[in-house]
């Protein structure tokens, strides 16, 4: 099996599942809240995780909160935010290109009554800083952006976009969603500044039902689940330990290995980059995108074509569009790109993890060969 | 003490002269089939109505309204049967009729709120029941006014109608839902129907079933370029047919290479046409197999490229069989209607690839002649073709 759809998520590793079996079946499995010591043990256990995360993060362990998943931590983020704070306005800036947890949020915040200014991107999938540059103002309450964008691979110049806030609306929140980026890049929360961000689990071989919200200390945010009062007030339920310990380690474990793996990944990226070009593939990914995703269209291939066939071989991509005959669905990402709907109705995301391997790339090459020998079609 | 019971009435079957005894036992036959999955029923037939009854006093679908719905609509849903209705049934006298009514009418106004005037419909088959038809429709529409004091009665254009049967049982209810008409499936000879996953042939296949003929379908399936999901939608709309049409075969032909084999050696302008020819020939082969007498297309005139009398024309010679087309008059929005109608079109318009697409050139030829087809299939052997679709990679689903 090739499995080169790890930005739809990643099989758990060695080290993700001894934890979560030991914390399952050891002395840890206590309520963290119990006064007993089986309690005072699993919360023991419970921050340490906390802190281990706070750590591989760059923040302090009270500006972490565990959640489900990236989109729990997006709703309470950008809800929590503006519910928190009505004095900073109504105004929210995102762009088209967002993951549909935050674009939905949007939908939503416009039905009660919000202003979203969205701000084009262009060919490389990045916001146009000038267009923010001029519907930045002190009414903007807060600005929604994706570190790494999960179909293009393209890389927000975050710096850039804290200086036009420092220059123009200092007051105005960043949010940013993480989840691609996590375990790919330094994430150094500290110095990067943002004031709320989200990752998960299960994109860094971790297990799915975990994820964290960053909020930065002092910024003031309504949770979203009420009760107990676990997790700062901020999101009640009882901890779990061994999603709380799974993150944690996946996390170590990404990040120890992390130069190593984007030293592979690029090679695997450089490789097929240009192996596909020269066989009628169009790359999508913007040149500097992060080398873990790459999006490609194939020529005479409709996304979904392209999926089936090399399912039959036992490798796993991903579409970015649903075509049908009756509605032309692509990507709307690539929309906001540019890219023309003939070369996004072919494309797919081929996206990598640190287990992926040159000889798996190379064996990939070959395949698109055999696949465009039998299954090319092009009616004219 | 009363019961709930449902009253079906039959429509065309009832015109049928000699043969209507035959229509009549299929169609209880249908019913049978049909009801068999809503707990031990009575189903017998009495002076040209259809009574169903629960054996059990406890069986939940004629508890009320509500409960009866899902069986009420399985009951419309066999064809040739116009209406359908929940009915009160109990034993007793005039006073027994007043307080049933009185009950049912109370739960029929928490069902309709808006519900205003009403008038009172009455039938007597029991010729001894010392009051006849006019007086007990008077003394029930007296006795509800009485104790309805926000109803009044509107015998042209009332909200509802209370009807009242007096038999061997005596009966209220009031509404009815509407049947699919037609006549019973199996008073017809089989026919093959050619299903795709699109909103039109789910509904021809529907249309014939209406005038009594079983139906087996095929699918031409091409994975990779239609996948699991768009095979899996064909069996859905299969089975949303079969809900009219009774238990059905769907022949899954594997047709990858086939076609591959068309776009390698014909021209594309001709793909369209050539594919059909191809398709109903398999179609044809496997409906002798399954000794049905005709196929079924969801074709309408002038819809698509293939679909010009030309074209029609053209695929037609190539099969023995009758080709039916009980869509070829009909405007897309009234199929959609229908589509509609019996449930499929949500199903119809989810957005898998289906094979037609892909293999479509961007200018078909709409009015192809007889020397274009022998050009296009001059490179093909058809005949192997058609064997590969029949025997090579045939899946059967019974549904």
């Amino acid at each position: 099996m090739i499995y080169f759809d790890n930005s739809a998520t990643t099989k758990p590793c060695d080290e993700v599942i001894r934890v979560i079996n030991e914390d399952l079946t050891g002395e840890n499995w206590g309520n963290p809240g119990s006064l007993h010591k089986l309690g005072m043990n699993a919360a023991k256990a419970y921050e340490q995780a906390l802190s281990d995360c706070a750590s591989c993060l760059s923040c302090r362990d009270d500006e972490l909160i565990f959640t489900s998943c990236g989109t729990e931590s997006a709703n309470t983020a950008i809800f929590g935010y503006l519910k928190a704070n009505p004095r900073k306005g109504k105004t929210v800036i995102t762009t088209r290109t967002e993951h549909k947890c935050t674009l939905e949020t949007m939908e939503e915040l416009v039905r009660l009554g919000y202003d979203v200014r969205y701000i084009s991107v262009g060919k490389n999938g990045k916001p146009d800083l000038d267009e923010l540059r001029s519907v930045l103002d002190d009414q903007v309450a807060l600005m929604c952006f994706t570190h790494v964008n999960n179909e293009s691979g393209s890389i927000l110049p975050l710096e850039k976009i804290m200086d036009i806030r420092k220059d123009i609306a200092p007051d105005a929140a960043i949010y940013l969603d993480c989840v691609q980026s996590l375990g790919k890049l330094e994430i150094n929360l500290k110095s990067m500044g943002v004031d709320m961000a989200s990752f998960s689990g299960h994109k860094i071989h971790g297990i799915k039902g975990v994820g964290l919200l960053y909020i930065r200390h002092g910024v003031k945010v309504s949770p979203y689940i009420l009760g107990g009062g676990q997790q700062n007030n901020m999101r009640s339920g009882t901890q779990s330990l061994p999603l709380a310990a799974s993150m944690a380690v996946a996390m170590k474990e990404a990040q120890k290995a992390r130069a190593g793996a984007y030293e592979e990944v690029s090679r695997i990226n450089a490789y097929l980059r240009e192996e596909l070009t020269k066989r009628k593939a169009t790359v999508n990914s913007p040149a500097d995108a992060l080398p873990f995703v790459l999006n490609v269209a194939f020529r005479n291939f409709q996304s979904e074509t392209m999926l089936h066939c090399l399912e039959m071989y036992d490798i796993y991509i991903s579409t970015v569009s649903a075509c049908s005959s009756k509605s032309k669905k692509t990507s709307y990402v690539l929309e906001a790109m540019g890219i023309d709907r003939s070369i996004s109705s072919n494309s797919v995301r081929l996206s990598f993890s640190r287990y992926n391997t040159m000889d798996e790339a190379r064996s990939f090459v070959e395949k698109i060969d055999q696949i465009y020998d039998l299954y090319e079609v092009n009616v004219r | 003490m009363a019961t709930n019971v449902i009253l079906a009435r039959m429509g065309e079957v009832t015109l049928k002269g000699l043969n209507r005894g035959r229509f009549e036992t299929q169609l209880m036959g249908n019913l049978r089939y049909r009801l068999r999955v809503f707990g031990k029923l009575s189903i017998f037939q009495k002076q040209s109505r259809i009574w169903i009854e629960a054996k059990d006093e406890d069986n939940p679908y004629f508890a009320d309204e509500d409960s009866a719905k899902e069986l009420m609509i399985a009951v419309s849903q066999v064809f040739g049967i116009v209406s359908v209705s929940l009915a009160r049934k109990f034993e007793g006298d005039i006073n027994d009729i007043d307080s049933n009514a009185e009950a049912y009418v109370k739960h029929h106004l928490e069902n309709n709120p808006k519900h205003r005037s009403f008038k009172v419909e009455c039938k007597r088959g029991n010729k001894k029941f010392p009051l006849n038809s006019p007086m007990i429709c008077e003394e029930v529409g007296g006795y509800i006014l009485e104790h309805f004091p926000n109803l009044t009665v509107d015998v042209h254009e009332p909200d509802f109608i209370l009807n009242v049967e007096v038999r061997e049982f005596n009966y209220v209810y009031a509404g009815r839902i509407q049947g699919h008409r037609g006549l019973p499936v199996g008073t017809a000879h089989k026919g093959m129907l050619l299903l795709s996953g699109g909103i039109d042939s789910p509904v021809a296949g529907y249309m014939m079933a209406s005038r009594g003929m079983p139906i087996d379908a095929v699918y031409f399936h091409s994975y990779p370029y239609t996948s699991e999901q768009a095979k899996q939608k064909v069996i859905d709309l299969a089975k949303i047919v079969s809900r009219f049409s009774g238990r059905m075969n769907l022949y899954i032909v594997d047709f990858t290479k086939i076609q591959l084999d068309m776009v390698k050696n014909s021209p594309h302008d001709m793909l369209t046409i050539v594919m059909r020819r191809v398709m109903l020939q398999i179609a044809e082969q496997l409906a002798l197999k399954a000794d049905c007498k005709c196929l079924i297309t969801g074709e309408s005139l002038g819809q698509v490229a293939s679909q010009t009398l030309e074209a029609i024309a053209i695929t037609n010679e190539v099969v023995d069989m009758p080709i039916l087309r009980p869509l070829i008059g009909m405007d897309k929005e009234a199929t959609i209607e229908v589509s509609r109608n019996i449930g499929a079109f949500e199903t119809s318009i989810l957005p898998f690839e289906d094979c037609c697409t892909i293999f479509v050139a961007k200018h078909p030829k709409t009015h192809p002649k007889h020397s274009d087809i022998e050009e296009a299939e001059k490179n093909l052997d058809i005949e192997a073709m058609v064997k590969q679709g029949v025997e090579e990679g045939l899946e059967v689903i019974t549904i």
